[in-house]
């Protein structure tokens, strides 16, 4: 489609720059200065408080950790104790029946060698 | 643009950089008119458009350093005054856009031709979609070529090509009073 020379010379004119209202510059400048003097804005909890939560949530898992592997070492001391009892126990055990048997055959022997 | 106006240009942008805030200063007086245009036309309000202009220089002294040269800074303007300008557009409800042609204090700029047509004119280019008023403007308010409109807005050149005969296409039919606009029904579509 060709473009009508005339409607594109009354856009231009149409479409002239216009001036801002006296003072722009003096407005920008004051603008930036506001910016410059404007406090820090204050950074949110979440971040503010970030760094301890951080060291807070190592804190715990080092000791979780640390209390897993106790546990786990404790319960190991006690299966080795239980262990150890159940031995002593069947060792007492045998013993006694070792003993019973011992006995019981013994009185035989005796009254063979009396008589 | 002389040369020796390029270079007090050049001159207001290093000292600007170097902090001098006169320089600075300088830098807005001499751009303003062309931020504070763009601005107006693409939101059709006085203080909305003061707004977007102030902005667009407030990022340009935040962003000094990255500004290599004087048509670095020029190409650096128009682009943040356009995006700036259609962000807030997207941003708010259209309803509260007034059509340039109903501001008296636009319509009534002193006028070299035909001052109703103009008028009608600007009111029509207030009813073209965002990106679409956005080349028109830099086509015929900064009088740039389609493959610098592409290049301040980011889109293919014939993106920028098909706009531009659109718009014209709209704005001819509109102004013949006959119904064929071509983005009639696109609403604030880009």
């Amino acid at each position: 489609m060709p473009v009508n020379p005339d409607l594109e010379q009354q856009l231009r004119e149409a479409l002239r720059r216009v001036d801002p209202a006296e003072g722009f510059a003096e407005r920008v400048q004051a603008r930036i200065e506001r910016e410059r003097l404007r406090p820090q804005r204050p950074r949110p909890a979440l971040y503010r408080w970030a760094p301890q939560a951080l060291a807070a949530a190592l804190l715990m898992a080092a000791l979780g950790l640390y209390g897993w592997h106790a546990q786990r070492e404790r319960q190991g001391l006690e299966a080795r104790q239980q262990l150890l009892e159940a031995l002593r126990v069947t060792g007492q055990k045998l013993d006694l029946a070792y003993r019973g048997v011992k006995d019981a055959a013994r009185p035989a022997t005796a009254g063979d060698a009396g008589a | 643009m002389t040369d020796g106006a390029a270079c007090s240009v050049c001159d207001s942008l290093a000292r600007a950089r170097a902090g001098d805030a006169a320089a600075f200063a300088d830098l807005v007086r001499r751009h303003q008119r062309m931020v504070y245009s763009l601005a107006l036309r693409m939101l059709a309000d006085r203080h909305k458009a003061e707004d977007v202009a102030q902005e667009a220089f407030l990022q340009l002294h935040r962003k000094l350093a990255l500004v290599q040269s004087d048509v670095h800074l020029l190409f650096w303007l128009r682009q943040v005054a356009t995006r700036l300008a259609i962000d807030r557009l997207r941003r708010e409800p259209r309803y509260e856009v007034v059509p340039l042609h109903e501001d008296p204090g636009i319509a009534g700029e002193p006028a070299a031709g035909d001052p109703l047509l103009q008028r009608r004119l600007s009111g029509l280019i207030g009813d073209l979609p965002p990106a679409a008023r956005a080349v028109v403007l830099l086509r015929y308010q900064e009088d740039l070529e389609p493959v610098e409109i592409a290049a301040v807005l980011d889109m293919p050149v014939n993106t920028v090509k098909s706009h531009l005969k659109r718009s014209l296409a709209s704005l001819r039919d509109r102004l013949g009073g006959t119904s064929g606009a071509a983005y009639r029904g696109d609403g604030q579509s880009t």
